[in-house]
């Protein structure tokens, strides 16, 4: 039997994913990328996102007539849980193709666009999102990338930030301003846009954990054909909406399980090795709080994903107050490893095989959780305005 | 619907239900003015309540229905302490319930039939020791009001439920006026029962207590921080609410913050003993050290954000914030939970067992 011919039993299910996961997934993988370059690691993500697609795992939440199997969220549930559970390899690079793309095109998409875009993805086409510029990150609808209508083009000059894994996206979902008069949310305008027209150019950035996972986008009299537009003219918020709404606690339920089986695997590791901090009693403590909130954490995340289906969920700040409580306890976690490790903790290493094997790197990485998909410090206004009706002044 | 009703089916409608009932009551009779005359000694909330809680069938919640009570288990139990907390409601509710689950738990047939039915039927209320593991020669520092008909206290190798009518009981004046400390000398008082042996009553006094914090903490923690955000609101400064400001904002969404964490570690502790899980004692333990360690938190930013107000007497964040205090330091210290709760952890570990399964 396939994984997908077993869609309806969803225990059967399960044990064909965790069955092809053990045969598919390199038991040395984390080995290899902690030695991997840059391009190593892109490949390799290539590698694993062709390999989900051999099985139907691709694009399994797409309905049926674009390519997809029409996967419940239960079905998607219990994928993320098997990819944890296994340790499976992520391929980041694709969210913006699997995940941004899909739920900005369904509901504003032409049907030629759809048509056109999804099928792309499917045979591994990488998209990434044109939406913050050095001067609107925190305020995005004060972007000011100008698209001005030539004929049947939009000519586009301006710059995008904070965009990942652009150097090796063949696509761009972007947000542009067409009418700098009108009020900032209301001039707006989104394309798509081939980010192998001239005029494009990507310059990686590097972070402070030693990655370039994102890069700069410059645009200069990139030539945009008018039925790239999404949506109408000047109508780009009310699409960007539904792009940053796409991502409905999936891919964070999954983080939060993979959290969990990297805090298992080191505290086993931990007790079996009689570790010091264990016998230390601060630090003892301070571990049993964190486990805690983990789990107070794992449940509010399964939270998200059953109200996400609720007619609730778009007026909801569950998943605002998800993000406040995980991507801090993340830090937490992360600063933990680093004092417990010591000096050798302070070691240059990027990805490691062992869990919390390179604490600085994950101690740093861990900002891109209070820091992406809108700080929170943003989200902090979100809870204080939409959930506790405190007024916006 | 009847809290008898609701012990028929334990599904979450019925749940919520239930909390509804218990939260309308005692959002009526134990409102921010009646606890504040309450705790000026201007009326007798705590029997009233205590009255009507017996009446209601609340003292039976976890007891079972063969012992005149409702069998509604941990998850009953939660939502009373829960509403609760959330009033700041004053009366003996926590010893007297612990002590109904140690007679339960460890009490002989004879000891059940005589002590249970008159513990849910609310005609006496029980007096436990602070810190049960912890009990001392000499004088025990119970928590219990100083009227209390019974005390569960060790008794040679095991515990015992002594009689207090014979014992000397002194009031311990303590700032959480919303709660009784007592001083007990048992003196040469033999116990009236035997409840159990070993360290067994004393493990099973400290959960339970431990639970029913937990829960005291979640309900008044949403309460304190609701009252405080409606304050903001209308409290005016430089022209405009406070609420306005977003350096009040950001400590305001900090505070839901950990009450949605709150939340789910007190639910994480309650399903895991509903279920009898081989780890529930790690996140009770841990439930109890979190949860009031993060009252203590919310309580004292609630008395800052009411500004010159939140220190007076006559608001309502000073006796949440007492109340906190008070629940911090009961049933065990809090550094000797979290050792005890990774202890457990340890020997699951060993024997293969995941502490951390969830399920979906």
């Amino acid at each position: 039997m396939t994984i997908l011919a077993a869609q309806h039993d969803l225990p059967a299910f399960r044990r064909e994913i965790r069955d092809w996961l053990g045969s598919v997934v390199p038991t040395d993988w984390k080995a290899r990328l902690a030695r991997a370059s840059n391009e190593e690691y892109i490949a390799f993500q290539r590698w694993w996102m062709k390999e989900r697609s051999k099985v139907g795992l691709a694009i399994p939440h797409w309905p049926v007539e674009y390519g997809g199997a029409g996967l419940t969220l239960k079905h998607l549930i219990a994928i993320a849980d098997e990819m944890a559970r296994a340790d499976a390899p992520t391929a980041r690079m694709f969210t913006i193709s699997l995940i941004h793309l899909p739920g900005t095109l369904f509901p504003h998409g032409t049907e030629e666009q759809k048509r056109r875009y999804l099928a792309g993805v499917a045979n591994g086409d990488v998209w990434c999102q044109g939406f913050s510029e050095p001067n609107s990150g925190s305020d995005l609808a004060s972007l000011r990338c100008r698209a001005v209508r030539d004929g049947d083009h939009y000519v586009i000059n301006g710059q995008k930030i904070w965009s990942s894994y652009s150097m090796y996206a063949d696509h761009c979902i972007l947000l542009t301003r067409t009418d700098p008069d009108a009020q900032k949310h209301r001039g707006i305008t989104y394309f798509i846009m081939d980010m192998r027209s001239p005029g494009v150019e990507v310059r990686p950035i590097r972070q402070a954990n030693g990655r370039s996972e994102f890069g700069e986008i410059f645009l200069t009299n990139v030539r945009i054909p008018a039925e790239n537009m999404i949506g109408a003219e000047n109508n780009g918020w009310r699409v960007a909406q539904a792009t940053l709404a796409s991502e409905r606690g999936v891919i964070a339920f999954e983080g939060g399980e993979r959290q969990r089986y990297e805090v298992e695997a080191f505290y086993r590791k931990s007790l079996a090795s009689d570790a010091a901090w264990l016998r230390d009693d601060q630090l003892r403590r301070e571990f049993m709080t964190f486990l805690m909130e983990m789990q107070a954490g794992r449940r509010l995340l399964r939270r998200v994903l059953e109200e996400s289906e609720t007619p609730e969920a778009s007026a909801s700040v569950l998943p605002s107050l998800v993000k406040l409580s995980g991507t801090v306890l993340r830090q937490r976690i992360c600063s933990f490893m680093t004092r417990i490790a010591g000096v050798d903790g302070q070691e240059f290493a990027m990805l490691a095989e062992e869990p919390f094997g390179s604490p600085m790197f994950e101690f740093l990485s861990a900002f891109s959780g209070t820091i992406a998909g809108g700080t929170n410090e943003i989200q902090r206004n979100i809870v204080a305005e939409r959930g506790l009706g405190m007024p916006r002044i | 619907m009847t809290a008898s009703e609701a012990a028929a089916s334990l599904d979450q409608a019925t749940l919520d239900a239930l909390r509804e009932s218990v939260a309308g009551v005692l959002a009526e009779q134990s409102g921010g003015t009646q606890v504040h005359a309450f705790i000026d000694g201007k009326n007798t909330l705590d029997r009233d309540l205590w009255a009507q809680a017996a009446s209601l069938g609340w003292l039976g919640f976890g007891i079972p229905e063969a012992h005149g009570g409702l069998g509604l288990g941990v998850r009953g139990l939660a939502i009373l302490h829960t509403e609760l907390g959330r009033q700041g409601a004053p009366g003996p509710y926590i010893p007297t319930l612990a002590a109904a689950q140690a007679i339960m738990d460890h009490g002989t047939d004879a000891v059940r039939a005589a002590w249970l039915p008159r513990i849910a039927a609310g005609e006496i209320s029980a007096a436990v020791p602070v810190t049960p593991d912890a009990v001392g020669n000499g004088t025990i520092r119970c928590l219990g009001a100083p009227d209390a008909a019974i005390l569960l206290a060790p008794a040679g190798s095991g515990w015992g439920m002594y009689d207090l009518a014979g014992a000397t009981v002194a009031a311990v004046p303590i700032w959480d006026r919303t709660r009784t400390v007592i001083d007990v000398k048992l003196g040469d008082a033999k116990p009236i029962a035997l409840v159990g042996e070993g360290a067994a009553v004393a493990a099973t006094l400290v959960r339970s207590m431990a639970l029913a914090i937990a829960a005291d903490c979640l309900g008044a923690s949403q309460s304190v921080t609701e009252r405080t955000i409606a304050y903001m609101k209308t409290r005016e400064q430089f022209g405009q609410p406070i609420a306005g400001f977003q350096a009040l904002k950001h400590r305001a969404a900090d505070l839901a913050t950990k009450l949605a964490v709150m939340e789910e570690t007190l639910a994480h502790a309650v399903d895991r003993t509903a279920a009898d899980e081989p780890d529930a004692g790690i996140w009770v333990m841990l439930a109890k050290a979190e949860t009031t360690e993060t009252a203590v938190f919310i309580a004292t930013d609630c008395v800052q954000l009411h500004g010159g107000v939140g220190f007076t007497w006559d608001y309502d964040p000073q006796f949440f914030l007492k109340r906190a205090r008070l629940n911090e330091v009961l049933a065990a210290p809090n550094p000797a939970l979290r050792d005890r709760a990774a202890a457990i952890l340890a020997t699951l570990t060993r024997d293969s067992h995941s502490a951390l399964e969830l399920g979906l």
